[in-house]
């Protein structure tokens, strides 16, 4: 029973006061950090900004301008933006394909006694039965191979189109077929993107976008659905959990160690070794009381997941955490990894380690991680951690307070399970669906959803488009779905707990009391995009409609890298309006404008809305989700 | 298919405009000045003062009261909307109602129906719901498909103790059924309307108030008190109309999910409105939507078994045995044996049975039930046998009243020939006392005896016992012991009140006596009943100590500071609401008025029970004020700090009889006053306070020659 109570979010002028006095340590060590390069770097640059600054041949750089409408070779202004824009979306299709094809080389390597094993058989057996692998009497680790080696063709199959297509509710696929928007081989879409946008190949602004949607299938029902597949097969699938996040997690008399990145395989070493009987009294033996592990960023997102590890922070906090003068180690894998970590981390007794080819960086220890070595180099990252707690300067140390806590851990499977308990069974034939939900949505109790997704960026007030626009959705029983650095603005605000269904309208509120959910709910990291695509899908199916039918919105107010726009251009292909906070660096096209918005929109029933005012995106969003209802006459 | 909220928007239009034609005829006919009254409560037009915080005294009001109720109408498409609509819909249901008690008291009268609950009413389920021996209510709204359907589904509620109430059609098919309906049996008629809905929601939100202390127009509080606490549903039948959907918003904002089999324009919501075609199958679908876990005891016995009869009377007519033991020898034992002693689940049986007397005879029967477990302790053996009235009770068509040797027990004829004998009882005794007390109770069986010669002997052996018994319950004083227990069983229902139970002090519902509250702690340990220490007084005559107060301020969770034991002015011990009794300052006479709950007439302080009952309760404090147990009266205790029970001047006639030996005994003990219940005055005598105070000079009665009180 609980009792009617006051729910106050956390707000972002609390956070930024913490982050300001963070700052003051920086100023004090003499090392800048992000606001200072922010300042250093404004006014950007015009021509790079409106995506016309053309530099893929040694002929310029080109710029184009109304005098000089055209670059040397003769391209437009839409064709420079266009190349620009498709190099973005290829270069992050790129990035999240090779960390899923890492987690599924996890599944490939893994063994009973390995450092990695099968945590989700019924996952694995699941995708086993859908790309026809026997699995009849067959050992579980030799069926995990097989599966594997698929998963690994996947990315260099010399024929046919994605596998996990065959997921996608029947309309969608129809659409992608029509449409030519079937990817192939990953590596090849990424492969292609690359090709067409070198010197003298495609000009056509048109075709420029249709292979950025296309290289954005390749990421979101390819390589970052491996990505989320296999993690869950080898790590475990997330279900509802409590953690807590931000930089209050961080304790004074704990060793404390940062994972940050995305490819959960390193976290999953440290934590590992974290628990080790010896470590935990060496930790004592030093003067700790024990050994803190946390997360930044979306490896924060993922071991939250699933272990309910506490999340420090999201994109611009990695500087901050180090900042606290607490952090014995910090363990990078890749992606978002300001170069800067090393710098800051100079400054105090703070020890930096990369662990992977991908992301080498300065001023660290260097140790790669494979499969063969990893517990052996998370057990002496997290002993010299240990080693380097009475190293603290006493003089640097200040860690802000503000934590809350957060109800995480709803992946597809974790949200269904919560669905099927307000099922009744003497009605409700079926479980595992999202019938409850739809109904919710057909009712009018909730009016739709929106899926949060991406970054942080200083060109828009961090995390506070991410949090007043959640709050204002809430309130208007729309559910929010978020996932990567937009969970963690959520689960800093408090968002993420049951509690803040204080403060939603009564139809969201009463759902979240029944269902005992927050009313944004946390679904992973941002590879774990993929499971939203399976949300929306799975909603369509149970629902006999097309996605883009669905009053269900995607939103990204503050993102900023490559693999955002390969994300944003796999959820308008998928049929689902995205509404940016940030513009793309394409506005010196009006045909590229036009052509992502209201061109892909013609397409795939999915296209971008842009609004830097937080307050007109947030209508936005509430005047669409009803505009789809409408049309659905509900 | 029509928009779920649209159709609420527009049943709710309907029930303002049937509310506001009512409304203007009766202030066409009565003027604007005109009183209106609820009978028997102290929370008048609840759903008004509850939602909107508005006292409602005359029609004018009353018109305001509509005026603003519309505004809450709104009509954006939003489930807080459509909260707040269904909400203003369940008060302008209200308002038509209390239209017909303008002049009348009794409007419904001569018709089956009930129409408007009593805060007495309301009260006294306080002990049923608290021990979840009603675990949840349900509101039947129109027919059933059938006469016989209607007659089941009201049954098959019954039977799992879900309290009913009947609204429009259905109550026809019941009469037409021939079931005994009423608040006895718990399935109560409530009017043939849907707008009668709003007495059921009068209830909930004055159970809020009583036993929640939720404040008047405290709308969250109301909310979340209804949602949490109270687990009512609907059972709409179809058709359902737009005024029935508009009044069932109500409900589901309150946290009542409905239950139809209607599909026309109707839309399923998970948990909250719910669409089960097979009307047969509509209890269990709600008792899982409302997450109503029943506590079973299967019992093995031809008849039906469930608190609903607990009220049931077999009369003479209907009878096919009176074990009487009034007149021939009988009586009900608990005795603790080694475990070596008791076979589990004997029943045995020595003498004749139902079918070998003429029916409608007396008989003399004896049940002695023997007990033995590693924790099982003789004083258990009191407090597990004052529970076999309620056990039996449970049976359809049995009667049990009295205890020890003074037992009566009436077997119908329909329960007769359903099969029911002697060896029943023990079956009933077996199950109850096994389930009920496994934590004390490894084994226990049961030997009825029916041979009159032998049931003798057995009374005299067993009276030996209960001397002793008494003897040790006499001893039982405050100082005699060495700690005393909280009882916070209420909680679920009112949240910041604590009971301190002491030997001399039972918990205020009646119900749980010191004993109670120590079986109950042996019982389980972090449950509700908490040892609370007396090491550290501060007044004993006051009943102070250090003790109670962190008790009370750890268990009411920091709402009460103080607490004293003995004392009606200073720190009072709260109550929930439930209390037998209340007593309140009569400031002419410097003594005190108590008024128990069946009564319902006036007191000389001016207010009724329920008025009196309304400054307190919810875990308020209010010097001056005091629920307590009817027992409680004839404690040493009773009042210490104020001079004791010499300050009691006015109780109901009836309550004087019951109270009369204990109270005299112990007036002449404390006194040395003979017949001290004489000098109590009483409504038969006078509810004036000047001619209460010269009959207290007339019986010379004690409190005048006391202080006055210390205001």
């Amino acid at each position: 029973m609980s009792d009617v109570m006051k729910f106050e979010a956390t707000t972002v002028e609390t956070m930024e006061a913490d982050t300001n006095r963070l700052h003051e340590t920086a100023v004090k060590v003499g090392v800048d950090t992000w606001q200072d390069r922010v300042a250093n770097q404004t006014p950007h640059c015009g021509f790079g900004e409106k995506g016309i600054c053309c530099r893929i041949c040694t002929m310029g750089p080109c710029r184009i301008t109304p005098k000089s409408p055209k670059g040397i070779c003769g391209a437009t202004a839409d064709t420079i933006a266009g190349r620009n824009y498709l190099r973005m979306a290829a270069a992050g299709a790129a990035a999240h394909s090779d960390h899923g094809r890492e987690c599924v080389w996890k599944l490939y390597d893994a063994s009973p006694d390995g450092n990695f094993h099968i945590t989700d058989e019924t996952k694995l057996l699941k995708l086993a039965e859908e790309w026809g692998v026997e699995t009849e009497g067959r050992d579980i680790y030799e069926v995990g191979r097989e599966v594997a080696t698929l998963g690994l063709g996947e990315y260099g199959k010399i024929t046919g189109t994605s596998r996990m297509i065959s997921r996608a509710n029947p309309e969608r696929i129809r659409c992608w077929e029509e449409n030519d928007l079937l990817p192939r081989a990953i590596d090849r879409e990424v492969v292609t993107a690359l090709h067409m946008t070198h010197v003298g190949c495609t000009a056509d602004p048109v075709a420029l976008v249709h292979a950025a949607l296309k290289v954005g299938m390749a990421d979101g029902w390819g390589g970052s659905m491996a990505g989320t597949e296999f993690s869950d097969i080898v790590y475990g699938t997330p279900m509802p959990k409590e953690t807590e996040g931000n930089l209050g997690v961080l304790e004074k008399e704990y060793v404390n160690v940062i994972c940050h990145g995305h490819d959960p395989a390193v976290a999953e070493m440290i934590v590992n070794a974290s628990e080790s009987p010896e470590l935990i009294s060496l930790a004592k033996e030093q003067g700790a009381k024990g050994i803190n592990i946390v997360g930044l960023c979306c490896v924060a997102n993922e071991m939250a997941m699933r272990h309910g590890i506490r999340m420090v922070g999201n994109y611009l906090q990695q500087e901050n955490a180090i900042l606290t003068g607490v952090v014995d180690a910090i363990v990078v894998d890749l992606q978002c990894i300001f170069p800067n970590i090393g710098p800051v981390s100079e400054c105090f007794h703070t020890k930096f380690y990369t662990t992977s080819p991908i992301a080498q960086i300065p001023y660290s220890t260097y140790l790669p991680v494979t499969s063969a070595n990893g517990g052996e180099v998370g057990y002496r990252i997290v002993k010299e951690a240990i080693l380097n707690f009475k190293n603290r300067d006493e003089g640097k140390i200040f860690i802000p307070e503000h934590k809350r806590k957060a109800a995480i851990g709803y992946s597809c499977e974790g949200i269904k399970s919560r669905l099927d308990a307000v099922t009744n069974s003497h009605v409700d034939e079926e479980l595992d669906t999202y019938k409850p939900l739809i109904d919710c949505v057909k009712a009018g109790v909730i009016r739709g959803a929106a899926a949060f997704v991406g970054c942080n960026n200083p060109k828009v007030r961090p995390d506070y488009s991410h949090i007043e626009i959640m709050k204002k959705l809430i309130a208007n029983d729309i559910v929010v779905v978020a996932t990567g650095c937009a969970a963690q603005a959520a689960s800093k605000a408090g968002l993420l707990e049951k509690d803040a269904k204080f403060l939603c309208g009564e139809g969201l509120k009463r759902v979240c009391t029944l269902a005992d959910i927050p009313p944004v709910l946390h679904m992973g990291s941002c590879v774990d995009i993929s499971r939203m695509m399976l949300l929306a899908t799975g909603i369509a199916k149970d629902w006999g409609i097309d996605v883009p039918q669905v009053p269900v919105v995607g939103c990204a107010p503050e993102w900023m890298s490559e693999k955002a726009v390969a994300i944003a251009n796999y959820v308008v292909a998928t049929g689902i309006d995205t509404y940016l906070g940030v513009y793309p660096q394409v506005q010196g096209s009006d045909k590229m404008m036009e052509l992502i918005t209201e061109g892909t929109r013609a397409m795939t029933g999915g296209g971008y809305y842009f609004y830097t005012n937080p307050d007109d995106l947030v209508n936005a969003i509430i005047n669409g989700i009803e505009a789809k209802r409408a049309a659905l006459g509900i | 298919m029509i928009g779920l909220f649209d159709r609420v928007f527009r049943g709710s239009d309907e029930m303002y405009a049937r509310a506001d034609e009512v409304l203007n005829a009766a202030i066409a006919r009565h003027g604007t000045s005109k009183p209106i009254q609820l009978p028997d409560t102290a929370y008048n037009m609840a759903c008004s003062l509850a939602y909107a915080g508005r006292k409602i005294t005359n029609l004018g009001e009353l018109r305001e009261a509509l005026d603003h109720i519309k505004t809450m109408m709104t009509r954006e498409y939003r489930t807080t909307d459509v909260f707040s609509t269904g909400i203003a819909t369940a008060m302008a249901g209200e308002v038509i109602e209390a239209c017909l008690y303008i002049d009348n008291n009794t409007p419904y009268e001569g018709t089956p129906y009930h129409g408007h609950f009593s805060d007495a009413e309301v009260r006294e389920l306080g002990v049923p719901l608290v021990t979840n021996d009603i675990p949840g209510f349900v509101v039947i709204i129109n027919e059933a498909p059938s006469d016989e359907e209607a007659a089941e589904i009201i049954k098959g509620y019954q039977t799992r103790g879900i309290f009913v109430f009947l609204v429009g059609g259905i109550i026809d098919q019941a009469v037409r059924m021939g079931m005994n309906l009423g608040f006895a049996v718990r399935a109560v008629a409530v009017g043939p309307e849907i707008w009668a809905v709003s007495h059921v929601v009068s209830f909930c939100v004055r159970a809020a108030m009583i036993f929640g202390a939720i404040q008047p127009g405290d709308w969250d509080g109301f909310m979340d008190y209804t949602f949490w606490r109270l687990h009512a549903f609907v059972n709409p039948y179809a058709p359902v109309n737009d005024i029935t959907l508009a009044m069932g918003a109500g409900g589901i904002a309150m946290g009542f999910p409905a239950i139809t089999n209607d599909t026309r324009d109707m839309w399923r919501v998970p948990k909250t409105l719910i669409i089960q075609e097979n009307t047969k199958d509509f209890i269990e679908t709600s008792l899982e939507a409302r997450d109503i876990k029943l506590k079973i005891t299967k019992v093995d016995i031809p008849v039906a078994f469930s608190n609903a009869f607990e009220g049931e009377i077999v009369r003479r007519k209907d009878m096919h045995v009176d074990i009487d033991g009034s007149r021939v020898d009988c009586l009900e034992f608990v005795q603790t044996k080694q475990l070596t002693e008791v076979e589990d689940h004997q029943i045995e049986l020595e003498g004749p049975d139902l079918d070998e007397i003429e029916p409608g005879s007396r008989m003399s029967v004896t049940m002695v039930v023997q007990v033995a477990g590693k924790n099982m302790s003789p004083d258990f053996e009191s407090v597990i046998e004052r529970k076999f009235h309620n056990f039996i009770n449970c049976a359809e068509g049995i009667m049990h009243t009295g205890q020890r040797d003074m037992i009566r027990i009436r077997v119908s004829t329909d329960a007769y020939n359903a099969g029911f004998r002697l060896r029943h009882l023990g079956e009933i005794l077996y199950a109850k006392v096994k389930s009920e007390y496994e934590a004390v109770v490894d084994k226990c069986q049961v030997k009825i005896c029916s041979v009159p010669e032998k049931n003798k002997e057995i009374r005299e052996m067993a009276n030996v016992t209960f001397d002793k018994r008494d003897a040790r319950l006499a001893s039982l004083t405050d100082e005699s012991v060495d700690v005393f227990y909280t009882c916070i069983l209420c909680q679920s229902f009112s949240p910041s009140h604590v009971c301190i139970v002491t030997p001399e002090r039972l918990g205020l519902c009646g119900a749980v006596s010191w004993l109670d509250a120590k079986a109950t702690n042996e019982l389980d340990p972090s449950g509700p009943c908490q040892i609370v220490t007396k090491n550290n007084p501060v007044d004993e005559q006051l009943g102070s100590y250090v003790d109670v107060d962190e008790a009370v301020n750890k268990y009411s969770h920091g709402a009460l500071e103080h607490v004293t034991l003995y004392s009606l002015l200073q720190d009072p011990m709260t109550s929930c609401g439930c209390f037998e009794c209340i007593c309140g300052i009569e400031p002419f006479s410097n003594g005190v008025v108590i008024v128990n709950r069946e009564h319902v007439g006036m007191t000389p302080l001016g207010m009724s029970f329920s008025e009196m009952a309304s400054m307190t309760g919810g875990g308020v404090q209010t010097p001056g004020f005091m629920g307590h147990g009817k027992h409680f009266i004839a404690s040493k205790k009773y009042l210490k700090a104020e001079g004791g029970c010499a300050r009691i001047v006015w109780m109901p006639a009836a309550l004087k009889e019951q109270v009369r030996e204990r109270l005299n005994a112990t007036a002449k003990q404390l006194y040395d006053i003979d017949d001290f219940t004489d000098m109590i005055c009483d409504e038969t005598i006078t509810e004036d306070p000047e001619e209460l105070l010269n009959y207290l000079a007339e019986k010379g009665h004690p409190v005048l020659e006391m202080e006055p009180f210390d205001l």
